[in-house]
């Protein structure tokens, strides 16, 4: 039992804030993704379960323990740093014994749980070595090596991959995920990275501005986003936003007006809707070029991406629309175009960033 | 880029120039000057007769010379360590501090290396001045009776070598301090994961982590109490000088007061040979320690 529980944790650093009222339940064996742009709170709040910064307010439990006034060592877990925090002057077998060192655990033992460790991340032939004669993607396995071999009630990574090239980033994220499946621990995973988020979290949390916008999981923070935030952040390309003109009621399901444009009808329900300051959302693969769609605009940027093309698509109003096309698109820029949308897998934000979709 | 080979080679020339001139002037000219002078009975001013090895011949036959090779030995081994290891400790105190408060407490660790050594003379002649001297408070509650340290054979050297580290102790400070600062702090919070203790995090990762600063403090302190002679020369100043005579003391002794300059170079030679073997040996030694 490793469940991971935070009430109400907030933190600031004398007068400034950077956390207020975070609460959430980590079940054990979770892989948890903490997404947001830089500066959200993140990587405190995850230092926060480590044990590495004090809790101003709320608690932290872990197992069923109340952790929150305990040092690191006494929580039982273990974190890979985003620079890896190897120590420089130790062996790679010496960095992944030290914490097996330091509480007493007999030699043999240490010496199998290391070569365990090892095979597994196949850094075998890396164990004499020093950090200074490992490659980037080598440093980060050394690094969660240490990890492993401590048998951690939850692992906390903290944007573990952000240093390494491209290539060997989409691996590492493949292999991270392969491990999640075979120790089946806890991870909580740190990034800003939407796509490390959405391959790999069983549940990605959200966050912004101090505070958690919406936790679930990827498909649901991808389809049904709870806020304009998560919307807009999570998804390439980012959805489009238009400026709603006039609400109607369609038979109970919600049609929008938009400047110089035919409405749109959706199946967002009409009661319960405000009628002002309403922002509509769709994404680019619910927003078709079609010669019979309801709006109408002009091609400005025409992205080809083998696939499927990406048209962005300025609108009367001045707003604009990404919709997309089949890879073999012939539209070019400065064409007018006319684009379907997709009423099913629309939505809409009202002036506070809250979003209404279609019942589910 | 492609440069011209020829004007590389003249502009490299011309901005070493200087430099080598001033230090051929005024240290290898000199240094071959003295090696010769040791080889003649030359007084301090003016030339000597070319007398061969008569010099080295005395100088180990010379009860004074082998004092004074003892009593640096001996302040090298009261200063050189202990020196260094208040040094880093006194560094990692500060570097716990934060803001303006390590500044402060800095400062105040540095203020004694900026100040001469005659300033550094009168403070500490007055600590431990026989009547008024702060320092007679402890030193009679342990021996019962005021006592003239610096009059007391054995205590003289003890008592020099703590000014002096007191004095010298901010330096190696400083540069412990920066080391200390180039350790990330990633890696203290990594071993604070893996349960080490405060002790295990000193000895296994701080120390040899800072072990290159070490080092290097360990040759700077080497070298610069092998040439003790200020603090010597002050304190002994009314009392008798050959008990606690030192190498530098002795060279200046014999050519300035005694008129010798032979016999002088050939004290310099031997001091020469003896700092150049003991930092290279030390240094080798340190080198094997940290590659270990």
């Amino acid at each position: 039992m490793s469940d991971i529980v935070l009430k109400e944790v907030s933190k600031s650093f004398g007068a400034v804030s950077v956390l207020d009222k975070v609460s959430m339940h980590i079940q054990s064996g979770e892989f948890i993704v903490f997404l947001g742009p830089s500066g959200c709170g993140k990587s405190t709040l995850l230092r926060m379960i480590a044990g590495l910064e004090d809790v101003t307010e709320g608690e932290i439990h872990l197992g069923g323990r109340r952790v929150d006034q305990l040092p690191p060592n006494e929580r039982g877990v273990a974190m890979v740093f985003q620079n890896y925090a190897l120590y420089p002057h130790m062996t790679v077998r010496d960095n992944m014994s030290f914490g097996l060192q330091n509480v007493g655990t007999p030699k043999p033992e240490i010496i199998r749980r290391v070569d365990d460790a090892a095979r597994m991340l196949e850094i075998t032939q890396l164990l004499e070595r020093k950090p200074a004669q490992l490659s980037g993607g080598q440093r980060q396995r050394v690094a969660i090596g240490r990890a492993i071999v401590r048998d951690p009630k939850a692992f906390l990574l903290d944007e573990p991959l952000s240093n390494l090239d491209a290539g060997l980033r989409v691996r590492t994220r493949l292999e991270l995920a392969q491990l999640h499946n075979r120790i089946r621990a806890t991870m909580i995973f740190v990034t800003h990275d939407q796509t490390e988020a959405m391959t790999l979290a069983t549940r990605i949390v959200v966050m912004n501005n101090r505070r958690i916008e919406q936790i679930g999981t990827p498909m649901e923070i991808y389809s049904r986003p709870a806020t304009r935030f998560v919307a807009g952040f999570v998804g390439s390309p980012a959805m489009s936003f238009l400026p709603v003109t006039a609400v109607s009621d369609v038979g109970g399901k919600a049609a929008f007006s938009f400047a110089g444009q035919t409405p749109v009808t959706t199946s967002v329900p009409f009661a319960g809707l405000p009628t002002s300051s309403l922002t509509f959302g769709i994404r680019a693969e619910a927003a078709l070029v079609d010669p019979n769609g309801a709006i109408e605009g002009v091609a400005d940027v025409v992205e080809r991406l083998g696939e499927r093309s990406l048209i962005y698509t300025r609108l009367a109003d001045g707003s604009t629309l990404v919709a997309e096309d089949n890879g073999v698109s012939t539209v070019q820029a400065g064409d007018p175009v006319r684009i379907a949308i997709d009423g099913n897998a629309a939505m809409v934000f009202d002036d506070a960033g809250k979003a209404y979709h279609a019942a589910a | 880029m492609i440069r011209d080979q020829r004007r590389e080679w003249v502009a490299a020339y011309l901005l070493i120039l200087p430099f080598v001139l001033i230090y051929g002037v005024l240290f290898l000219w000199p240094t071959v000057q003295m090696v010769y002078l040791s080889f003649t009975d030359a007084p301090l001013i003016g030339p000597g007769k070319w007398i061969g090895i008569e010099n080295y011949v005395e100088m180990f036959d010379d009860r004074r010379f082998w004092t004074s090779v003892r009593n640096t030995s001996y302040f090298v081994a009261l200063t050189v360590i202990p020196n260094t290891l208040i040094g880093l400790a006194i560094a990692m105190m500060v570097s716990r501090l934060k803001g303006w408060q390590q500044s402060v407490i800095l400062a105040m660790f540095f203020l004694p290396y900026i100040l001469p050594v005659s300033v550094v003379y009168r403070i500490w002649n007055w600590m431990f001045d026989l009547q008024f001297g702060i320092m007679q408070y402890p030193l009679t509650w342990i021996f019962g009776k005021a006592t003239p340290v610096f009059r007391t054979q054995w205590m003289f050297m003890p008592a020099v070598a703590l000014v002096t580290i007191w004095w010298t102790c901010g330096f190696n400070i400083l540069l412990f301090l920066s080391g200390l600062r180039s350790i990330s702090t990633d890696i203290y919070e990594a071993a604070a994961l893996d349960n080490a203790s405060r002790w295990t995090i000193f000895r296994r990762i701080t120390w040899p982590l800072i072990w290159p600063v070490t080092a290097l403090v360990l040759t700077i302190q080497l070298i610069l109490q092998l040439k003790i002679f200020d603090q010597v020369y002050l304190f002994v100043q009314g009392g008798r000088p050959d008990p606690s005579m030192v190498l530098v003391q002795y060279i200046y002794n014999s050519a300035f007061q005694k008129n010798e300059g032979g016999y002088a170079a050939t004290i310099s030679v031997a001091l020469f040979v003896i700092v150049i073997v003991v930092s290279v040996l030390q240094f080798q030694f340190l080198r094997a320690r940290g590659e270990k």
